[in-house]
């Protein structure tokens, strides 16, 4: 398919890419700690440090040179963190985050040497080598408070000395835990330990005794620091692992023997045979995923989508044999066949569309570091709330909406949430609330980036609308509140900076309209003055393949994804009634507008009387009906883009082929919504700057 | 199957002597053209023809080849001529630069190799057609009625709105 030295490249670019995001997370995660003054995780800072040392490593194998020399001046200044030897503080989290940025860059360059990067990369290292506070002077070594043998420190490795160390320092007592272990499965054993540990105490180190232990076992001698009493550790360890004891002036670790006092300080391990299994463990780990390319995916998608057709074809014919009776159990058998060979058909394609599944969460963590620098762009209090990081939508979609998301929430930092003062002049916590919300509903998916800030001024959009001509003053006159600031969606109204400020919104919302739409989802708003905007997009889960409906439109075939579709019933030209200038029926007794779609479209037709149907659409909680003349049941297609030649067509996502080299025009009912409802000055202005 | 990155102009073709072209005649309305046969992908018997409401005036509609959904246009509309395609002509899939686009012609004649000093550069045509065209070609005909034909070259980039 392609050469295969960019095959490499792109697997080292996404393996980059995977790095830089865990960093930029753990970052996340270190910042909030140090902001609410919680003691430094030193398990986070060691996941950092390996972030940078494994993006060190693997940017020296593919040659980009900036990425290693920055990575290598991170790598310095986390070691000097993960040993005490500087601290966190705000303007190493500062030169830490810019890394990330800075990474990005650098992994997006054509040229990964490149010399014009030179003096940016050195100037950035320059500012890691300037970092490094000087630790806090030290009274008195903690570690001679307890009677550590000389032997053991001896063989604690930098790392574990100054964790032992900052963990007396900050009141942990050290124990020591002697407990037996299955030589065979000694490495599930100790992270079992370590699990069980995790909370009341950390583990320092685990030597072998050369007392106990036989063939199979071997004794460890676990070193480790609690801040739980000696009776609450016993009640935890002892029977399960062994007897545990804490070290006082008067105990004494057993007397190492000499040939263990020759490994080399800076292994952790028993011996050099499981160090070997921990590598291979982690190895396997890590072959246990792959990484695909998503357009093979769409490949096996049309596989399946061609399978779909032969079956269909398949059952056309079984179904030409259903007279005969000399054919009858050959056709009971065929069916039995046929309807099992359709339920696998489901099953890969579902197995495949779950594999294009990711979660929300990766966009989330993008826009958290977002939200972080413009907060204090803006010197703004801003605590971000996530709920559904784990709602997962195809990947196509998670990188569609990363641009969107990320201008919302640069809005609602930059003109929603006020500055501390004048929201408690307002009566509002100083700290402001920005939330990303994310949940399935039904086969959508619906975000939502909400904030508590200033909210809009609807009458401010209307005036503003008017002063550019982007509305009539009639039309003007006769907007709901609603349709007022559905406004800030035009384009040409938020693009100017005196609007920004009175309408207390940024630029571009047009743009992640658009956007949206392209992906099949619709965007609406919700704001009140002083309590804040809610902007909500509704998305579907998938873009490979969806369940539509299809439908006749004077003879024309169109298809209708079922997700916009609530039902279908008869339509009675006799009872339209004209509200408006807009068709209406009843429904039930609520008032639905209709759009006939022969006439929407332009097509003569000279059916207007009965046997049609009105398809009702719904989207968010508003309703349409669109009018057809038949409807031909529910088929799973596969929707193909038009080409670009047709991207300023509206109304259609794209076409569905039906076999026989025949299509169908997939109807982009989120479109023909707004287009409906936005009326037909909104669309005229639209069409002028697409 | 992606649009090559090969740029489809009327450079000489590697394949031909330094200094011609290869181009393939086809007929449309009353006029002969010739497309750079590096922008010519396919020939196709035409394939049922999906009619996009609203789209523009020289989009026929969508055709599927093979899975992919190909946007079709009419010749002489693009050009703004007033002339109507057989409908049991050919489509050739022409690439503009950035999508293959389907163009409905009526009959294809032949590919021939131009030599550069054949073409006509001039602007004899049309002021408004001038953008799309690229010169004049003479090619023999090859019977009895004239000695040879005229050749509308055109820029598939230009006629059809690639980049």
């Amino acid at each position: 398919m392609s050469d295969p030295r960019d095959n490499v490249q792109q697997e080292f670019l996404a393996e980059a890419q995977e790095l830089v995001e865990a960093l930029s997370r753990d970052l996340l995660v270190l910042d909030e700690a140090h902001q609410r003054n919680d003691p430094t995780d030193a398990g986070l800072i060691n996941e950092i440090f390996r972030s940078v040392h494994t993006l060190k490593g693997i940017a020296g194998m593919f040659g980009y040179k900036h990425v290693g020399s920055v990575a290598h001046a991170l790598e310095d200044v986390l070691d000097d963190l993960r040993l005490g030897r500087t601290f966190v503080s705000q303007e190493l989290l500062d030169v830490l985050f810019d890394s990330v940025e800075g990474f990005q860059r650098l992994l997006a360059l054509d040229d990964p040497q490149s010399p014009e990067e030179e003096p940016a990369v050195q100037a950035y290292i320059a500012a890691v080598r300037g970092i490094g506070s000087e630790p806090e002077e030290e009274e008195g070594d903690p570690l001679e408070r307890y009677a550590i043998e000389p032997a053991v420190l001896s063989v604690l490795t930098e790392y574990e000395e100054h964790r032992l160390r900052a963990c007396i320092r900050e009141g942990l007592k050290p124990y020591r835990l002697r407990a037996e272990f299955d030589l065979a499965a000694i490495d599930d054993s100790i992270e079992t330990l370590r699990g069980v540990a995790q909370d009341d105490a950390e583990i320092i180190t685990y030597l072998p005794s050369m007392e106990g232990g036989n063939e199979d076992t071997i004794e460890l001698v676990v070193l480790l620091a609690s801040r739980v009493s000696e009776l609450e550790l016993k009640a935890h360890f002892e029977g399960r692992y062994g007897k545990i004891e804490a070290i006082t002036e008067q105990t004494y670790l057993p007397t190492l023997p000499p040939r263990l006092t020759s490994i080399p300080a800076a292994t952790n391990s028993i011996g050099p045979t499981v160090e070997e299994d921990n590598n291979l463990a982690s190895l396997r780990s890590v072959a246990n995923s792959v990484r695909v390319d998503i357009r093979k995916l769409d490949h096996l998608m049309n596989v399946v989508g061609e399978l779909a057709l032969v079956r269909s074809a398949v059952a056309r014919i079984v179904d030409s044999f259903k007279g005969e009776m000399k054919y009858r159990q050959s056709v009971i058998d065929l069916d039995r066949i046929g309807r099992g060979f359709e339920r696998q058909l489901a099953e890969l394609r579902t197995g495949i569309l779950d594999v294009r599944m990711v979660p929300l969460g990766q966009v989330f963590s993008k826009l958290a570091r977002i939200v972080r620098q413009a907060a204090r762009e803006h010197d703004k209090q801003v605590r971000l709330v996530v709920t559904g990081a784990s709602t997962e939508v195809d990947k196509l979609i998670v990188e569609e909406l990363t641009d969107p998301l990320m201008h919302l929430v640069r809005n609602a930092i930059d003109h929603g949430i006020e500055p501390m003062t004048t929201r408690e002049h307002a009566g509002k916590p100083g700290q402001g609330t920005l939330a990303l919300n994310a949940y399935h509903k039904g086969s959508n998916v619906v975000i939502e980036v909400e904030d508590d800030g200033a909210g809009m001024n609807a009458h401010s959009l209307r005036k503003a609308a008017l002063a550019r001509g982007l509305v009539t003053p009639e039309a003007a006159r006769e907007l709901s509140r609603q349709e007022m600031l559905d406004l800030v969606f035009l384009p040409g109204l938020s693009t100017r900076s005196e609007i920004t400020d009175m309408s207390g919104r940024g630029v571009g919302m047009d743009v992640v309209k658009t956007n949206i739409l392209r992906m099949g989802g619709m965007t609406s708003i919700a704001s009140e003055k002083g309590i804040g905007t809610k902007i909500t997009i509704t998305l579907p889960i998938t873009l490979a393949t969806i369940r539509a409906l299809m439908v006749n439109v004077a003879s024309r075939t169109f298809a209708m994804p079922v997700t916009a579709v609530r039902e279908a019933i008869p339509y009675d030209g006799d009872h339209v009634r004209t509200v408006q200038g807009r068709e209406v029926i009843s429904l039930r007794g609520e008032t639905l507008a209709v759009c006939d779609l022969a006439s929407h479209f332009g097509f003569r037709t000279s059916n207007h009387g009965r046997g049609r149907f009105v398809v009702v659409g719904s989207m968010g909680d508003r309703s349409l009906g669109f009018i057809v003349d038949e409807l031909c049941g529910q088929e799973d297609v596969i929707i193909k883009a038009l080409g670009k030649s047709l991207s300023s067509v509206r109304g259609f996502a794209g076409a569905a082929v039906l076999g026989d080299q025949q299509c169908a025009l997939v109807l982009d009912a989120p479109a023909l919504f707004t287009e409906y409802f936005a009326g037909r000055e909104a669309l005229e202005a639209m069409e002028v700057r697409p | 199957m992606s649009a090559t990155a090969q740029s489809p102009t009327l450079a000489p073709d590697p394949g031909t002597e330094a200094g011609a072209f290869a181009v393939l005649a086809v007929a449309a309305g009353d006029e002969l053209y010739g497309f750079p046969l590096s922008s010519v992908r396919e020939i196709l018997v035409p394939p049922p023809v999906t009619e996009v409401p609203r789209a523009p005036a020289q989009v026929l509609g969508v055709i599927s080849v093979r899975g992919r959904i190909i946007t079709l246009v009419d010749l002489p509309t693009v050009l703004n001529l007033d002339a109507m395609i057989a409908p049991h002509g050919r489509v050739l899939l022409v690439d503009n630069g950035s999508e293959l686009i389907g163009v409905a012609v009526d009959r294809v004649l032949q590919v021939y190799r131009i030599e550069q000093d054949q073409i006509e550069y001039t602007s004899a045509v049309d002021a408004e057609l001038s953008d799309y065209v690229v010169g004049l070609g003479r090619v023999p005909a090859g019977n009895a009625d004239a000695d040879e034909h005229l050749l509308i070259l055109l820029d598939p980039v230009a006629l059809l709105g690639g980049s």
